[in-house]
C-alpha cells in the first residue's frame, strides 16, 4: 500500500462542549420560554428535558472521547472479541435499557396533556391570524365571547377545545406547556394547569400563512377569586370611555362594525375579531402590538405593513385627528 | 477446456457445482430471508396502529379487549421472531466455527453469513417489537 | 432438440471452467493481444465528441454532471438559508416580504431534500458503483442519462420559480388546507415539478438495485461486496416504499387543486390529515435515504483509514437492513401534536427510539474498527469524525424528540430546525465531502488539495456550530419555526445574530470548497493509482483515465480484493480476466448471479443517444405545461414522450442477439440474451411494480383512512359505482391479464400465430374493461364530497395503467409480427407479463373495494 497522508484529528466539536453553560446562563428569561415554566405541565417537561440533556451530555461525551481517543492514541493492540464485545455493549445493550427505561417514563406522562380539567372549558379557534376565544364555565350554556388573549386562574386545570376556521394552526403557551394542532373541520383538546400568576406569551406554531410570525396572543394567569371577577366583567357589554364619541362616530361611519362586533353596540360583526373589551387587553393584533393610543392609531393605519395580506383593509386616508379618536375610542372600551 | 455439450436439449442445466455449493445451495429467497423478522415486526406494527386507531378512532372495537388482543399478538409475534432468530442462530454456526467475520468468497461462509445477519435481525425486531408492546401496558385510555 | 413446434430450444447455461483456477489466471496474456484488445474496448466506449459529448451515457459522464447539478442545486438553496438568516439577524426586520420569506424557506427546504440529498445519492451510486463492482457501466445507461435529464430539466424549474415570486410558500411539506387554497401556480410547481423528480428517483432507485443484485464480478458473494452496495440496495429499497405514497399524495393533491375534488377539504368529507400521513410516510423514510448512503461512503473511508477490514461487516448489514425497516414506523413523530389517539402516539414513541439501536450499533461499529486498526488520520478522515461529532448530538436529541411529551414543547420550534441540520449536516453533508475528498482521485483522476480542505472543514465546522447550535436554545426560548420576523424582548435577539453569523462562516467554508472543486489542476503531477491504500476494486481504475470503466473484470473472493490478492491488479490490467475484449464493437458488461454472483450473461448495454434527452424534454413539459393550465399541449408532450421511450426501447432493447453466446474469457461462455427471472430487464420490472403497487396501495390507504376517520364516509344516501360495471370490468381486465399470460406460453411453445391473437384480442378487452370502470363512476360527481372523489381516483389510476398496459400489448404484439418477439427472445413479453400480474391484481382490489366495500361499510357500526 502506498502511504496515506498522515494528520492528527483535530478535536472535534469543541463548540458544543459550551452547550450545559450556555443553557445555564441564558436559560430563565423570556415570557415565551418553555425554560421558565409557570404550570404544573411546564413543569414536567423542564424535569425531563433536564434528564435528558445531562444523558445526551455524557453520552455524547462518551462516544465521541472514545472516537478521538481511538484515533489518535496509539496503543497496544485490542483483539477483535475486545472490540466486538464493545459493539455488543456499547451498541446493543446499554441503548436498548437506556432508552426502553427513557421511553417508559415519555409513555408514562404522555396522557398528561389531555388530563380531565376542573370546570372551565375555553374554546379557541384560529383565524387567518388571530384567535376567536370562547369561555364556557362549568354548567354555563352560553360562552364569553373573547378574542387574542387567553385568560387563566391559577392552580385550577382548564381544558381547551381547539379548532380552525382555515388552514392548520398550533395553540402553544410554552410557559405552561406542550402545544396542540388546530384543524378546520376538526376538534382537539389540550388540557392545560398554571401555578404562577403572571402575563405569558402564546404563539401559533404551524405556519398559517404570511402573517404566521403575528399571530401570537397574551396568556393571562390570575388568582382564582380575581379570574371569576374578570370573567363576569368580560361578559358585560362594552362601557364606552366618557368622550369618546367621536372615534365611535368613525368606527360606524368607516364600517368596522361589518366586521368586529361591540357588544351592547350596534356592532355585530363577525368576521374580525370581538372588540367588546379590547381596552382592556395586553396586546393588539393578536400580539402584534402594545395598546398605547399611539399603536392603535398604528395598527388602523398600517394594517397591512403590521400584519401582511391580512383581511382588515388600512385606514390611511383617515385623518391624524380622527386616528386619535378612533384610536381613543377603542383604548376606552375597557 | 471443452464445452460440455450434455445441456442442448430441454431445460438448460444447473450449473455445475462441487459438493460444498450443493450443501450450502440457496435459492433467489435466502436474501429475503434475512428480512423475515423485520416484517414480522411491521406486520405486528401496523396491526397495532390499525387495530388502535379502529378502536379509538372509529370506536369499533372496546379499548380493553384491543389491548389485550394486541398484548397477545405482541406475544405471538415475540414467539416467531424467536423462531426466526433460533434458525439463523443455528445456521450461522457460530458455535462450532467460533467465527463473527465470514469474509471468505466461498458458499459456506456467504451461508453462514446470513445466518449471522439474520440473527442479528430478529434481535433488532425483538427489540422493535417490545418496545412498540410498551404502550400497550402503559396507556389504558385513548386520551 | 425441436420439441417447441419446430423452434430449436437454444442452450443458455454457462459453459467452460468456472471458478478459474490459479493456473488459468497465470497464464501471461501476449503483449500484442493486449494492445488490441485496449484499441477495441477504448473505441467502444469512447465519450462523444464536441456537441455530441452531451449525447453521452455512460455512467463516468453521467455521474458528474448528476453530482455537479445537484451541488449547484445545493448552493442555490444554501443562498436562499443566508437570505433567511439574514432576515431573523434582528428582530422586526423588513428585508424581505413575509411572502417572500415563506417562499424562500419553503424552497430552501423543498431543494435542499429534493434537488440535493435524494439526487445526491443517486449521483454518487451512479459515478462510484460500477467501480465498486468493477462493472463497465450501469446496467441501463441510458435510463441513468434519462433520469438525470429530468431531474435537471425538472430541477430548473422547480428552483427557478423563485426569481419570477412564483415559488411555492406552504413549506416544503405543503400542508392542505393551506397549501391547497394558496394563490398562484407555486402549489402547482411544487406538486408537478417535484413529482417529475421523483419519478426520476425510482427509476434510479430500481437501476441501482439491479446494479448491485446483478452487475456484481464473478464471486463477489454477497457476503463479501462492499458495503457500498449493500447501503445502496437498502436505500433503493426504501425509496421504492417511500416515495410511491407521495406520488400517490401529489396525485390526489393535484385533482384537488386542478379539479377541485376535495380529498383534503373538510367542509366535504376530505381530511387534511391523509395528506400529512402520506407525506410523512414518504419524509421520514427519507430522512434515512440521506442518512444511509452517507454512512455507506464512511464505511468505505474507515477500513482505509483504519488500513483493517471493517469490524463487524454483519453488524453494519444488520444495522443497514435494520434501519431500513424500522425507518417506516417513525411517521407519526412528525404529527404528534395532531390529536391523535396517545396510544398511537405511543407506537411511534416506541418506533422512533428503537431506530437508534441499529444507529447506534453502526457507529460502534466504526468505532471498533478504528480500534483494532492501525489509524493513519487523513483528510477525508477528518470530514467523517467532524460528521460523527455532529451526527451523534443531532441523534441525542432525535432521542428526546421521540419522546412525546417532549416533542409537544419543542415540535415546531428552532430546536427541531438544530436537531434536523445537526442531523443532516453530519449524517449527509460532512460525508458526502468527505467522499469527495477521498474519491477525486478516482473520478477526476487528480487530488484536491490537503490545505484548503482543512480550511474549509474547520470553517465549516465552526460556522455549523455556531449557527445551530444556539438554536436548541432559541427554540426551547419559544421561537417558532418559518417565521419571518419577530418581535424584541423575547430572548431570542442575540440568538438570532449568532446564529446569522456562523451561517456567514458556513458560507465561506463551502466558498473554499468550491475553490477547491472548481480551481484549474492541469499543473498537478499525475497521482498514484491507489492514494489512500484502499483495500476495493474501484482503485484498481486507470490512471490516466480510460473509459472502459475496468480494463477486465476480475474473479474476486475476499472483501479487500487489492489488500489479499497481490496479484490481482497486474491480471486486471493484462485482461487476464473476464470480458478483456469487444471484438464486436460493443458496449457490454457481465450479469452474475444474485446470492453468489456466478457470470450468468453476458449483457449488451446501450450507448450514447441523444433519444434520452428528447424522452426527457417531452415527459418534462407534459409535468411543467399543466402548472400554468396549458392542458392539450401537455397531452400532445406526453404523447410524443412515449413515442420516444418506445423507440428507444424498440430499437436497442432486447432485440435477438447476433450471436447466441460469446467467449468472455479464461474459457467461459456466456449467452448473450436472458429473459424472464435471469434478464436485467425483469428485474427492474418487478422491483418498479413493487414501488407502483405501493402507490396504488396508498389510494387505497386513503379510501380506508377516511372511512376511519371521518363519521360520514360514505355519507347517507350517497351514490355509489355501478356494480354491474364494475363486475364488468373485473372480468374483462382479468380475461386481457389472462390472454397476456396465454400469449407468453404459446408464443414459448412456438405457436406464434395463437399468440399473435392472443395479444392482439387482450388490449381490446383492456380498453373495453377499462371503459366498464370509468362508465361505473360516470355518474357521480367527485367534487361534491370526498366518497365519489376517491371512488373516480381508483379508476383514474388503474385506467391509466391500464393504457400503459395496453401499449405494452400492443408493443409484443408489434414486436412479434417484426421479427423482434420470437419463442426464443421472449424477454419484452415476459417483463409485459410480469407487468400485467401486478395490473390484474390491483383492478381486483379496485373492484372489490369499489364494489363491495361500500356496501360492507355501511353496515351500521
Amino acid at each position: 500500500m502506498p502511504p496515506a497522508p498522515c494528520h492528527r484529528l483535530s478535536p472535534p466539536a469543541r463548540a458544543l462542549r459550551a452547550l450545559p453553560l450556555l443553557l445555564i446562563c441564558a436559560a430563565c428569561e423570556g415570557r415565551q420560554s418553555a425554560l421558565d415554566p409557570a404550570g404544573e405541565d411546564a413543569a414536567v417537561l423542564l424535569t425531563l428535558f433536564t434528564v435528558m440533556l445531562i444523558g445526551a451530555v455524557i453520552l455524547w461525551l462518551a462516544m465521541n472521547g472514545m472516537f478521538y481517543g481511538f484515533t489518535r492514541v496509539h496503543r497496544s493492540q485490542i483483539s477483535k472479541t475486545t472490540a466486538n464485545s464493545i459493539v455488543i455493549g456499547g451498541g446493543i445493550l446499554l441503548p436498548t435499557l437506556l432508552i426502553g427505561a427513557l421511553l417508559g417514563w415519555g409513555l408514562s406522562i404522555l396522557p398528561d396533556h389531555q388530563k380531565p380539567g376542573d370546570g372551565l372549558r375555553i374554546r379557541v379557534i384560529g383565524e387567518q391570524w388571530w384567535w376567536r376565544v370562547e369561555y364556557w364555565p362549568e354548567g354555563a350554556d352560553t360562552p364569553v365571547i373573547s378574542a387574542n388573549e387567553i385568560r387563566l386562574p391559577a392552580g385550577q386545570r382548564t381544558e381547551f377545545t381547539l379548532t380552525s376556521d382555515r388552514v392548520i394552526h398550533s395553540f402553544w403557551i410554552p410557559a405552561l406547556g406542550g402545544k396542540m394542532d388546530m384543524f378546520p373541520g376538526r376538534e382537539t383538546t389540550l388540557s392545560l394547569k398554571p401555578e404562577k400568576p403572571g402575563v405569558y406569551r402564546g404563539q401559533c406554531a404551524e405556519l398559517c400563512g404570511a402573517s404566521h410570525a403575528w399571530m401570537a396572543f397574551e396568556a393571562v394567569v390570575m388568582p382564582p377569586g380575581e379570574f371569576d371577577a374578570w370573567l363576569e366583567q368580560e361578559a358585560a357589554g362594552a362601557q364606552p370611555a366618557e368622550g369618546t364619541e367621536e372615534g365611535r362616530d368613525i368606527f360606524f361611519r368607516e364600517g368596522c362594525a361589518a366586521c368586529h362586533t361591540i357588544r351592547g353596540t350596534q356592532a355585530q360583526g363577525q368576521v374580525g375579531p370581538d372588540l367588546t373589551h379590547v381596552g382592556s387587553r395586553h396586546s393588539l393584533g393578536a400580539g402584534r402590538l402594545g395598546v398605547t393610543m399611539e399603536e392603535f392609531a398604528a395598527f388602523v393605519t398600517h394594517t397591512e405593513d403590521l400584519k401582511p395580506e391580512v383581511r382588515m383593509p388600512a385606514y390611511d386616508h383617515l385623518s391624524e385627528d380622527e386616528r386619535a379618536a378612533l384610536a381613543a375610542y377603542l383604548k376606552g372600551l375597557e | 477446456m471443452t464445452a460440455e455439450n450434455d445441456t442442448e436439449h430441454g431445460q438448460p442445466a444447473e450449473p455445475e457445482k462441487d459438493r460444498e455449493l450443493a450443501e450450502f445451495a440457496e435459492e433467489r429467497e435466502s436474501l429475503l430471508r434475512i428480512t423475515f423478522a423485520p416484517l414480522t415486526w411491521a406486520l405486528h406494527f401496523v396491526l397495532c396502529y390499525g387495530t388502535v386507531s379502529l378502536a379509538c378512532i372509529k370506536g369499533l372495537i372496546p379499548l380493553p379487549y384491543t389491548r389485550a388482543g394486541l398484548i397477545a399478538a405482541t406475544g405471538l409475534a415475540l414467539a416467531l421472531i424467536a423462531l426466526i432468530g433460533w434458525r439463523a442462530f443455528v445456521q450461522w454456526d457460530v458455535r462450532r466455527t467460533g467465527d463473527f467475520t465470514n469474509p471468505e468468497g466461498h458458499a459456506e461462509h456467504r451461508h453462514q453469513f446470513l445466518g449471522h445477519a439474520g440473527f442479528l435481525l430478529a434481535i433488532i425486531s425483538a427489540i422493535g417489537v417490545i418496545y412498540t408492546g410498551l404502550p400497550l401496558f402503559i396507556l389504558a385510555s385513548c386520551k | 432438440m425441436s420439441d417447441r413446434n419446430g423452434y430449436p430450444v437454444i442452450d443458455r447455461s454457462r459453459r467452460g471452467p468456472y471458478p478459474p483456477t490459479e493456473e488459468m489466471l497465470a497464464e501471461p496474456v501476449p503483449q500484442e493481444e493486449q494492445e488490441a484488445q485496449q484499441r477495441r474496448l477504448r473505441e467502444v466506449w469512447a465519450t462523444p465528441k464536441g456537441f455530441r459529448y452531451w449525447t453521452a451515457v455512460n455512467n463516468t459522464e453521467v455521474g458528474v454532471w448528476y453530482t455537479m447539478t445537484a451541488f449547484a442545486f445545493m448552493l442555490m438553496a444554501g443562498v436562499m438559508a443566508l437570505i433567511i438568516r439574514v432576515q431573523l439577524a434582528v428582530p422586526e426586520n423588513d428585508l424581505v416580504s413575509a411572502d417572500r420569506f415563506n417562499q424562500l424557506f419553503t424552497m430552501h427546504g423543498s431543494a435542499m431534500m429534493f434537488l440535493f440529498a435524494v439526487p445526491m445519492f443517486e449521483a454518487i451510486s451512479i459515478l462510484l458503483l460500477p467501480g465498486f463492482l468493477s462493472a463497465r457501466d450501469m446496467p441501463f445507461p441510458r435510463l441513468s442519462a434519462f433520469g438525470y435529464w429530468c431531474f435537471l430539466i425538472g430541477g430548473v424549474f422547480v428552483i427557478g420559480s423563485i426569481f419570477f415570486d412564483a415559488a411555492p410558500n406552504s413549506g416544503w411539506f405543503m400542508y392542505p388546507p393551506l397549501a391547497t387554497q394558496a394563490e398562484g401556480p407555486g402549489s402547482d410547481i411544487w406538486l408537478l415539478g417535484l413529482s417529475f423528480i421523483e419519478v426520476a428517483s425510482i427509476a434510479a432507485a430500481v437501476e441501482l438495485i439491479v446494479g448491485s443484485l446483478k452487475c456484481r464480478p464473478p464471486g463477489m458473494r454477497v457476503n463479501i461486496m462492499p458495503l457500498y452496495a449493500w447501503y445502496v440496495m437498502v436505500v433503493g429499497g426504501m425509496i421504492l416504499f417511500a416515495f410511491p405514497p407521495l406520488i400517490a399524495g401529489d396525485f390526489l393533491f393535484e385533482l384537488e387543486r386542478s379539479l377541485d375534488w376535495p380529498f383534503f377539504d373538510p367542509e366535504r368529507g376530505g381530511d387534511p390529515m391523509l395528506w400529512q400521513h402520506l407525506f410523512w410516510i414518504f419524509g421520514h423514510p427519507e430522512v434515512y435515504i440521506i442518512f444511509l448512503p452517507s454512512i455507506a461512503i464512511a464505511s468505505m473511508i474507515v477500513p482505509t483509514v483504519a488500513r483493517r477490514p471493517i469490524v463487524g461487516y454483519s453488524w453494519i448489514v444488520l444495522s443497514a437492513v435494520g434501519t431500513g425497516f424500522l425507518s417506516f414506523g417513525l411517521w407519526v413523530h412528525h404529527m404528534f401534536t395532531t390529536g391523535l389517539p396517545n396510544i398511537s402516539l405511543g407506537f411511534f414513541s416506541a418506533a422512533s427510539e428503537s431506530v437508534v439501536i441499529p444507529t447506534g450499533i453502526q457507529i460502534f461499529a466504526f468505532l471498533a474498527t478504528l480500534m483494532v486498526g492501525r489509524v493513519k488520520v487523513n483528510l477525508p478522515m477528518l470530514w467523517i469524525a467532524g460528521g460523527l461529532a455532529i451526527f451523534t448530538a443531532g441523534g441525542l436529541t432525535g432521542v428526546m424528540i421521540a419522546v412525546a411529551p417532549f416533542d409537544f414543547q419543542v415540535h415546531d420550534t428552532y430546536f427541531i430546525v438544530a436537531h434536523l441540520h445537526y442531523t443532516l449536516f453530519g449524517g449527509m453533508v460532512f460525508p458526502v465531502i468527505a467522499g469527495v475528498y477521498y474519491f477525486f482521485p478516482f473520478i477526476r483522476k487528480v487530488q484536491l488539495s490537503e490545505r484548503l480542505g482543512r480550511w474549509a472543514f474547520w470553517l465549516i465546522f465552526a460556522g455549523f456550530n455556531i449557527c445551530f447550535l444556539p438554536m436548541h436554545l432559541t427554540g426551547l426560548k419559544g421561537m417558532p419555526r418559518r417565521i419571518y420576523a419577530y418581535p424584541e424582548g423575547l430572548g431570542w435577539d442575540w440568538l438570532n445574530m449568532i446564529s446569522t453569523v456562523g451561517a456567514f462562516i458556513i458560507a465561506a467554508g463551502f466558498a473554499v470548497f468550491v475553490w477547491d472543486l472548481l480551481r484549474p489542476k492541469g499543473h498537478q503531477p499525475q497521482i498514484p493509482r491507489n492514494p489512500w491504500g484502499g483495500g476495493t476494486l474501484e482503485w484498481t481504475h486507470d490512471v490516466p483515465a480510460e473509459n472502459w470503466g475496468v480494463r477486465s473484470i476480475p474473479h474476486v473472493h475476499s472483501r479487500y480484493p487489492l489488500w489479499d490478492d497481490p496479484k490481482l491488479l497486474e491480471r486486471v490490467d493484462a485482461g487476464r480476466y473476464y470480458l478483456p475484449d469487444s471484438k464486436q464493437g460493443q458496449r457490454e458488461t457481465l450479469i452474475t448471479s444474485v446470492i453468489d454472483a456466478e457470470p450468468m450473461q453476458v449483457q449488451k448495454v446501450t450507448g450514447p443517444s441523444w433519444i434520452s434527452i428528447w424522452a426527457a424534454i417531452f415527459t418534462g413539459a407534459c409535468f411543467i405545461l399543466p402548472t400554468f393550465h396549458i392542458y392539450w399541449p401537455a397531452a400532445g408532450a406526453g404523447a410524443l414522450a412515449v413515442a420516444c421511450i418506445i423507440w428507444w426501447l424498440w430499437r436497442d432493447t432486447a432485440r435477438p442477439p447476433e450471436v447466441e453466446r460469446k467467449d468472455v474469457g479464461l474459457g467461459l461462455s456466456l449467452p448473450t440474451y436472458a429473459s424472464g427471472p435471469a434478464s436485467v430487464g425483469w428485474w427492474a420490472m418487478w422491483i418498479t411494480m413493487l414501488g407502483d403497487a405501493t402507490g396504488f396501495a396508498s389510494v387505497i390507504f386513503g379510501f380506508f383512512f377516511y372511512w376511519t376517520a371521518r363519521p360520514d364516509f360514505p355519507p347517507e344516501g350517497a351514490a355509489h359505482a355501478d356494480g354491474l360495471m364494475i363486475a364488468a370490468a373485473a372480468i374483462l381486465l382479468l380475461s386481457s391479464w389472462a390472454l397476456t399470460l396465454g400469449a407468453r406460453r404459446l408464443n414459448w411453445s412456438g405457436r406464434i400465430a395463437g399468440a399473435r391473437i392472443a395479444l392482439g384480442v387482450a388490449p381490446v378487452l383492456a380498453l373495453l374493461g377499462a371503459a366498464a370502470l370509468a362508465a361505473s363512476v360516470l355518474h357521480l360527481s367527485p367534487s361534491s364530497h370526498v366518497y365519489p372523489a376517491i371512488l373516480c381516483a381508483v379508476v383514474i389510476w388503474v385506467g391509466a395503467h391500464t393504457g400503459v398496459g395496453v401499449v405494452m400489448q400492443l408493443y409484443c404484439l408489434a414486436g412479434s409480427l417484426a421479427g423482434k418477439l420470437t419463442p426464443n427472445h421472449d424477454a419484452d413479453l415476459h417483463n409485459v407479463t410480469l407487468f400485467w400480474h401486478f395490473q390484474a391484481l390491483s383492478a381486483l382490489v379496485a373492484c372489490a373495494v369499489m364494489g363491495l366495500a361500500p356496501l360492507l361499510l355501511e353496515a351500521p357500526a
